[in-house]
Parts: C-alpha cells; structure tokens; sequence
C-alpha cells in the first residue's frame, strides 16, 4: 500500500472548509498558526491586472521523507502505506524536523508538548474511503487513494491527467500531487515555467520501486 | 472503574447519559477520541441540516458519548452535493460556545448595560404577560403595537404563526428587505419566478456582484467551480473587487458601485441592435418586447454611453453580449441574492432577468429553471380576526410594501416618533437587527422607545443586550424543526433532527411559543372581549367558549403537538410511512431514492440520474407537427429529444400576462418606472477624498450569527478595510495601520488592508464583525460593523435598504 493525495487545484475557491473539517477530525490545536493543512495563496498584479492562485497544502508524506531520517529519536516514523507519523511520547521537540521539512508541515502542538503533522487520517480512511478535508471539501479538490491499487480513485484519476509536484527539487519523491488543469492560461499562470510536468507513465516506476524499498519500514 | 455497558441498555439510559455528557466544554482540545480502543464506544450518527447559513446542507453528527465529535456531509442530499463549508464543520461549537445564552434572562440595569437576572422559564413568561396586558389594555386591543422580528431559518415560520396568525399584529419584519427582496421581485415580476441558475449545465456565466465563491450558495457554488476554467462554463465576474469568484473568471472587470444596471441595458442594447437574441423565443414568450426594443433603441443604451457610467470598456460589453447570445439558450446573467445595491436596484433584476430570457435561457437546461417541489401536508392554524388590530404603520414607505414591510422605513417611523399609532414593543426571534441593518445608532433608538422588548435566540447579541427579557433557544443540534421541502433540478425532502438534547434550560422555538401561547391566551381573550366589538358581538350570539375556541382566539391551538408529530403527519399525508421512516432514517427523501441514488467514487454521488432531473416545466405548446403530449408537458424526460428543439416554445409563465414581462403597467401607477430606465440621479459623482463605501460576505462566517465561533475565529480574527494600495500610500496607510472611517451617521476604526484588488475611490469591508456585546467574550470588539457607517436610506420600490451609496471619509489614526 502506498498512500497518496490527488489535488485538482483548480477547483479551490479558498473557503478552507478542509482546514476546519481537519482540526474537527483530528482535535488539532486551535490558534490561526496550528494547522495540518492549510491552503496556500500566491496573489499578485500581472499589467495591472490582479490574481490570485490557491494551492490547498498538507504533509507530502514523502517517500524518502527528510523529517524521518532526521529524528533522533524515531517519534518521526513510517506507518502502514507510507504515512509519515509522529510519536508525540518520543517526541523530544528538538524541532529538527522543522528544519528538514520542505513543506513546512509541522508545528510544535502545545497541548501534546510534541511536533503534530497531518496522518491522512488514518483513523478513517479504511472506513470511509476519505480523508476529512477530501469528505468536507465543496468543490471535490483532493482525491485520496492508494498508489499500488490500480482501481482507487487516485490511480484512475492520475491516469486520465498530467500533474506535477511541489519543490520537486528537494528530491524527497512528495505524495501530493497537483493536477495539471487544462486551461492552458491558467496552467501557465499557475505552473513555474521549469516545473516538471508528469503523466502516471512516467511516475509509476519510480514510484513503485521506491516504496518497495521501503515497504517493510511501512508495515513495521 | 470502568463499567460495560451493552448498547441495549445504553439506549434505555440514553436521556440521562446525554445530559451528563453534554455539560463541560472540553477546552481548547477538541480530542476525537481515538485513542482507549478498549472503551466500550456509544456512538450514534443522527442526520440533521445545517443552520450555520441559510442554505441548510445535508450533514451527519457523529456523537460519542453524547459529545458532538464531528459533523459530516450527507451526500444523499442532492442540494448540498455531499459538503459541508467551514461554517458548517464548525457548527459544533455553536452547540457548544461558553457564551451562550443559557437560561431565561430579565434585565435589571438599564438598557444596554449587560445586566441581567437569571430566572425560570415561568417568571419570564409572567414577565412577559404582565408587560404585554398593560400595554394591549392602553392600546385598546390594537394587537399591531407590538412589532416582531424573524431572521431566516426553519422555525422562523413558526415564530411567525404565534406573532401573525395567533397575537394577530401586522407588524412583522424579516431579512427580505435587508436582504434578496430586490432580486426575488425583480425576476418573479419579469419570468414568474426567482429561479434556480443551472449551473451544471450554463455554458456563459455573467456573475455581477454575486460572489459565489465566498457567499457560498448550494449546489451553485459546487456546480460552478468545478467547470469553470476552461470546462464548460465561460465566467464573466463583474465586480468592484476582485474576489475569490473573479479568481475563477474567463474575464474579470471592475465596475463602478450602482452601476450595473447602465452595463446591463449596453448589453441589451448591443443584442437588440445586432438582433443577436433568440427571435423564436422572444416572439413566442415576451410580453411588449416591441415597446422595450424602442426604448432601448431610442435610448441610446449603447456601449460607449455605458462606459463613461461603468467604467468598463464598451468594446468589452459588445464582445460579452456577442459571446453570451452565442452561448445562449445555456447562458444566464446570474441572478445574485444579496442587498440591494443602489436605488435603482429592481431595475437592475428586471433588466437581467430580460436580458437572460432574451437569449431563450429560462425555462431550458443550463438556463435558469424553476424545479419541482415535492409536496408537504399542511400544519394549519386557526386564525382569530381582531377588529381593532391596525395596518402595519409602513404601508406607505415604498410603492409595494408586502408582509415583511420595510425594516429601515419601520425602523426610522418608530425611532423618530412618526407612527400613526404607538409601537410599545418588539419580539425579536434570531434576528440581530442592531448589526444587520443600516444605521445602528437609530435602530438603538427605536429599541430605546418601546416599553417590552423580548429576544429569543441562541448567543447574547447586541440586539439581545438591548431586551428586557431574554429566552434562551437551543442551537439547531438539540431540536427538531419543521420538515422543509426543498425546490430544485433534483427535488427532495429534508429533516432537522435532534442530534443532542437540549443544553442547559434552552427550548426549541415550538416549545417557546407553547410556553408564551399558554401563559398569554386567557389574559388576552380578556382584553379582546373589553374592546373588540365583534367579539362582543359574537359571544353575546353564541357563547364565550365558542367565541374563544371556534375563532381562534386560543392562542396554544397550533403547539399542542410536538414538531415531530407535526413533521410525521405533513410527511405521512402525502408520501407514506415509508417515506417517513427512511427520511428519519437518512435525513432526506425523494420518490424512488433507493434506487436512484448512487456512488459513483468516493468523490462523486448521483442522487437523479440526468434523464429524470427537472429542466423545464412549464407548460409548453410547439407547433403542431412536433412532439408528442407527454413531450409538451415534461420533454425533458425524453432523452430522444434535444432540447435545443423546444427551447423557443410556447411557454405559459406565472405572470399576470403568461408571458415575460417587458412592461410594468401595474407598476407605472404607482410611480415606478415600468421599463428598466438610466436616470441621471443614479450616477453618483464621489467627490474628492471621499470614498463610497461598499460592504459584503465571505465563505468563512454568516453575517453576525458566526461571530463568536472559536474555530471560525481561527480563520478571520477579525475584519480589514480594503482600500486602493496607490490611495493608501498616498495617505501614509501601510497593511494593519488603524484607520477611522466616518460616514453621515457613524464612526468606526479598523485596521487596514491596502490591495490592488479593489477600485480607488471605494472602501470595503465584510459585514458580520464588531459585535459590541460583552457577553460574546471571544467577538467583543473584533473589527467593525459596516452598519455603524451605512446610511439608511431605501429604494422606492419595496423599501429595500441600500447598502452601497454611503460615501465616507477615511483618516489614518495610528500605525
């Protein structure tokens, strides 16, 4: 099993049911700076015309996740399908992971006295099929699934669509992907000219061979 | 100790667990408690709706241990489209906010100064009953010198059946005329009826001023954004401010504030002048079309002429009006709900509702359509008459001043002591008057005038701190409330339940009104038989118990049975048992849901299949040679047919006329332009330095009522100004800088929020901020209140409050 997350991005309207629905879900700290998911806004003037592009953000559940391989004490670990976790009793809040996250996905939970991240809520998803923000979400922008299942919802989405990742260039094989949308002016306005830009062909195998290196980390 | 409890003996001790449960407020940690695996876990999942907003989506309550844990969306709803928003994840802490109002309350101090008494439930009716029988006994039985207020919701009908129906005042106030009056009239005058925008199948969008995005409306905002951006749906957002809609726009262009309507006549007239509209259509279905082409024509409406009003290019409004007719049967000028903008605002509808017919996009898929409405039996009441009860005092406000009169107009006539006869009280049902209409310093002096003034509602608003007595409703998760059905493409039945009993010593609305029917019935058959002459009369006829009974003057006669009772038999009458018991089962009902409804992915549920979705239904008649009788009067059920075919058809409309109106003859007696018109008086010249202030919503909190939600505050603490950046740097205005804004009758200060995203000589800030009451501990004082600053002045048509023509002055205070 391979967890993962599908965000077709273009459909957020920026009303952050998701960040609601996931504090909901998972009694995350309240305060506007504690969030396991948040929606990320880049906002500007292009000719004296304004935009604005959301890209709705979590934890990339990396495969080869840096806040894993930098904690001392393992509270950073793999679970089942390569959910990156933390364990908030071995927690130490060196906050070394802080520093090694890319996305900057974690935040120190005060209540726990502990690091807290997103967990695709895998308290549900064997019931439900979904994640919190995936069930709450309006307009239907994430797609959570299992990469190794050639009939999840994601794989088959991931089949039909070109996406791409963010800050490929951290090398840490991110399981967030972003959908490439079809208008090509706003996929132009939204897409960093030097993006690398994918379709399933191309990222089954690298995909496949990396979590089965390490598979037996997940399921221990 | 742990104690097993098997769920069968949990269901027998359910009531007292849920009242142990449901006490303490767990902090600032909301656990879902996944943890204790080996804890015997009582949950249960109750389908309720929403009461966050008015839209009322379909959700589940997950409740553990009687705790709310978490409210999920019911995708069987097909309204709501399987979601449920910010506001609504976050209703549980509506149930559960420190700050509600927990028990009947009387005032002690003076109005306004937050000090109250803790009392029972029968000292603040007996309150209540001595108040209202001195005051009636004075007014000798005028029933209307008690005004009464409702917001929007499920129960407010019931609310209304008490004050109107029973106590018999017509002095009665709601939304509409802060709210979508404007808009609802403007289309029901011009095609019969406000309409739904099928935006599940429009292919040209022109949203004006709605913002869909943010003022999250179901199912258009879902339908929208998932085919915008180059599937399906062309977007054109008009609007002073660049929102999150217009981030989704094929074209976004600022307009200047009350203008919209000089842009809607250049696009009518660019269609007329090119003859780009649907001539079949227009020939079959409109009323004097002739006389509005001439005055269109005659008028001049062209682009170039609207651009020096609008601001926005007149080659831009020539390539929307091309490219909308182009699209059009499946293409809609997007009703919008809202206020009223400007004066001329029932214009503006009327102009857009022609404007979208003109193009054939009414009554057709992917037009705007009229769905089918499932029946409900009808909960009736007995209505007493009484002869002494008045007119409502603003009959004569605006030109059509309906049941719900003008709340502006109503509120100056009370607060400058200008009624024909004295208003001494006011009830007041989840409605926050002093935050949602226009100028709040004269809406505290009307309040200030009257010698009873009651609020019912859920949170110590700043209209409950100005009450004399203060009963206290249960949230919408501990009640049930009346069964609804809802109109649309796809139609279905929906049930509030109670997911949790109620809280501390709060009531439902049907419960309030049987506590105050049964306390002020017979003290107030004994004033009407004093002063009422035909009462007199009929009991010297017959006798008193049949006056009292048979005319209805007993006041508890509609609240004997619980709301569940009266849900279960407008249920049953019409649909059976069954029905029943699957929609409190699942929360919704619609003939043959078992069958029809689908998962599709984990994303996707279909709740119709399209074939047996409602496009069109009214009443058409096509040329002999097509179609057979069952094609006329639903074609849209033949999936053979194309519904392109029919689109020019016949239509018989619910107008005085059976056509689209063109011509308002009813409505020129009265003084009102009968076609949509320019006049010069709309264009609003803003003088230098002064900047016209402009108000609205966002996706994040419902007007007032949201306020003091600790998980929505933890997404807005509070609300910003918007100004130009250029003008801001000009006056030395930097991000977060605290500004003083003064308008003709209020002050406010706020922080500052310097965006490109918004036109110069504008100002905006959103509505729902600045509560003033100290008993909302975690709302006192965030922001401001944009009806501190807005002007009450109405539109002369139904007396419509205009939000956007208050120009103000801003100065900076402090860094």
């Amino acid at each position: 099993m391979n967890y993962a997350m599908a965000l077709d991005y273009q459909n957020c309207i920026n009303c952050q049911a998701c960040e609601v629905a996931c504090k909901q879900e998972n009694g995350v700290q309240l305060g506007a700076e504690k969030q396991r998911i948040w929606v990320g806004i880049v906002e500007g003037v292009v000719f004296g015309r304004p935009f604005i592009n959301t890209y709705p953000s979590q934890c990339n559940h990396c495969i080869d996740a840096p806040c894993v391989t930098v904690c001392p004490t393992r509270a950073s670990h793999y679970t089942k399908g390569g959910v990156v976790q933390v364990n908030p009793r071995q927690c130490i809040l060196c906050k070394a992971c802080l520093e090694a996250c890319p996305y900057d996905a974690r935040f120190i939970d005060d209540t726990r006295v502990a690091i807290d991240k997103c967990t695709f809520c895998d308290h549900r998803t064997a019931e439900t099929g979904t994640t919190a923000c995936q069930a709450t979400c309006p307009t239907k922008v994430r797609t959570f699934g299992d990469l190794d299942d050639e009939n999840s919802d994601i794989v088959k989405l991931l089949k039909t669509r070109r996406f791409f990742f963010q800050k490929e260039f951290s090398k840490t094989l991110p399981k967030l992907f972003y959908i490439l949308p079809e208008d090509e002016g706003f996929a132009r306005q939204s897409v960093a000219h030097n993006t690398t830009v994918y379709t399933w062909e191309d990222i089954k195998p690298v995909y496949e061979q990396a979590g089965k290196k390490r598979s037996k980390e997940w399921r221990r | 100790m742990r104690i097993e409890i098997s769920r069968r003996r949990f269901l027998q001790k359910s009531v007292a667990l849920m009242v142990l449960g449901s006490t303490p407020f767990a902090g600032v940690k909301l656990l879902a408690d996944t943890k204790n695996p080996g804890k015997v876990a009582m949950s249960r999942q109750v389908p309720t709706l929403c009461e966050m907003c008015v839209n009322k989506c379909a959700a589940i309550a997950h409740v553990r241990d009687g705790i709310v844990k978490k409210l999920e969306p019911n995708p069987l709803f097909p309204k709501s489209r399987n979601m449920l928003c910010a506001r609504g994840t976050a209703g549980i802490h509506a149930l559960y906010d420190p700050d509600r109002l927990k028990y009947p309350l009387l005032r002690v101090g003076k109005r306004g100064d937050g000090r109250y008494r803790k009392v029972t439930w029968e000292e603040a009716y007996a309150y209540i009953n001595d108040k209202l029988t001195r005051i009636l006994d004075e007014e000798q039985d005028n029933r209307s010198c008690i005004g009464y207020c409702a917001g929007e919701g499920l129960a407010e009908h019931t609310f209304k059946t008490f004050m109107y129906d029973k106590f018999g005042s017509s002095n009665f106030l709601n939304h509409s005329t802060i709210c979508l009056q404007t808009a609802v009239s403007g289309f029901a005058l011009t095609i019969g009826n406000y309409g739904l925008a099928d935006l599940e199948n429009a292919r040209y969008v022109i949203m004006a001023g709605a913002n869909r995005a943010e003022a999250i409306i179901t199912p258009d905002t879902m339908d929208l954004f998932k085919r915008t951006r180059g599937r399906g749906a062309k977007l054109v957002v008009i609007d002073p401010r660049y929102t999150s809609t217009a981030m989704h726009a094929d074209t976004y262009l600022a307009i200047k504030p009350g203008t919209d309507l000089a842009f809607v006549l250049a696009l009518t007239y660019v269609a007329m002048h090119g003859q780009l509209y649907n001539t079949a259509y227009v020939e079959n279905n409109f009323q004097d079309f002739e006389k509005y082409r001439t005055h269109i024509l005659d008028s001049q409406y062209t682009p170039e002429w609207a651009e020096k009003i609008t601001g926005i290019p007149a080659a831009s409004i020539c390539k929307i009006a091309r490219e909308f007719m182009a699209a059009a049967p499946q293409a809609i000028y997007y009703q919008g709900r809202r206020t009223a903008w400007a004066k001329n605002d029932f214009q503006l509808r009327r102009a857009m509702a022609l404007f979208t017919a003109m193009g054939g996009g009414v009554d057709v898929i992917g037009g705007i359509v009229f769905g089918s409405r499932l029946p409900l039996g009808e909960h009736p009441a007995n209505a007493p008459l009484y002869a002494n009860a008045r007119q409502r005092i603003d009959k004569d406000a605006a030109a059509v001043i309906g049941a719900t009169g003008s709340w502006v107009a109503w509120r100056d006539m009370v607060a400058e002591g200008r009624t024909p006869y004295p208003i001494r009280g006011m009830f007041v049902y989840k409605q926050n008057p002093m935050l949602s209409v226009p100028d709040s310093t004269k809406t505290r002096e009307m309040f200030e005038k009257m010698d009873l003034v009651v609020v019912i509602d859920t949170m110590p608003s700043d209209t409950a701190m100005l009450a004399d007595v203060i009963l206290p409703e249960c949230t919408y998760l501990e009640r049930e409330d009346p069964v609804q059905s809802f109109a649309g493409i796809e139609p279905a039945i929906a049930l509030r339940r109670k997911v949790v009993e109620p809280m501390y010593e709060t009531r439902p609305a049907i419960d309030i009104m049987r506590g105050l029917a049964q306390t002020l019935s017979k003290p107030l058959w004994e004033i009407t038989r004093k002063y009422d002459e035909d009462v007199q009369e009929e009991i010297e006829a017959n006798s008193e118990e049949e006056a009292y009974s048979d005319g209805g003057f007993d006041l508890v006669e509609p609240f004997i049975h619980s709301q569940e009772e009266i849900n279960r038999d407008m249920v049953v009458s019409k649909h059976g048992e069954d029905a029943w018991r699957l929609l409190r089962e699942k929360g919704v009902y619609y003939p043959g849901m078992a069958s029809l409804f689908k998962k599709i992915d984990n994303n996707t549920y279909q709740c119709y299949p399209r074939n047996k979705k409602i496009y069109s239904v009214l009443e058409k008649e096509g040329p002999d040679d097509q179609g057979s009788d069952a094609q006329r009067s639903c074609p849209t059920c033949d999936p053979c047919m194309n519904p392109a075919d029919f689109t020019p058809w016949k239509r018989t409309f619910a107008t005085p006329s059976r056509k689209i109106e063109c011509y308002l003859g009813s409505m020129e007696t009265k003084g009102i332009d009968p076609m949509p018109k320019w006049k010069d008086e709309y264009n609003i010249r803003v003088p230098a330095g002064k900047f016209t202030f402009i108000t609205g919503r966002h996706a994040q909190f419902t007007q007032t009522a949201t306020q003091n939600n600790v998980m929505l505050l933890d997404l807005m603490r509070e609300n910003y100004v918007w100004i130009n950046d250029r003008e801001a740097q000009d006056r030395g205005i930097a991000l977060g800088d605290l500004v003083e804004i003064e308008s003709s009758v209020g002050t406010v200060r706020i922080k500052a929020f310097p965006t490109p995203k918004i036109l110069p000589q504008i100002i905006f800030y959103i509505h729902g901020f600045g509560s003033t009451s100290e008993a909302m501990t975690l709302a006192h004082r965030n922001g401001a209140s944009d009806n501190q600053i807005i002007e009450g002045t109405i539109e002369p048509v139904f007396g419509s409050a205009v939000m956007h023509e208050t120009l103000v002055t801003v100065r900076k205070v402090r860094a």
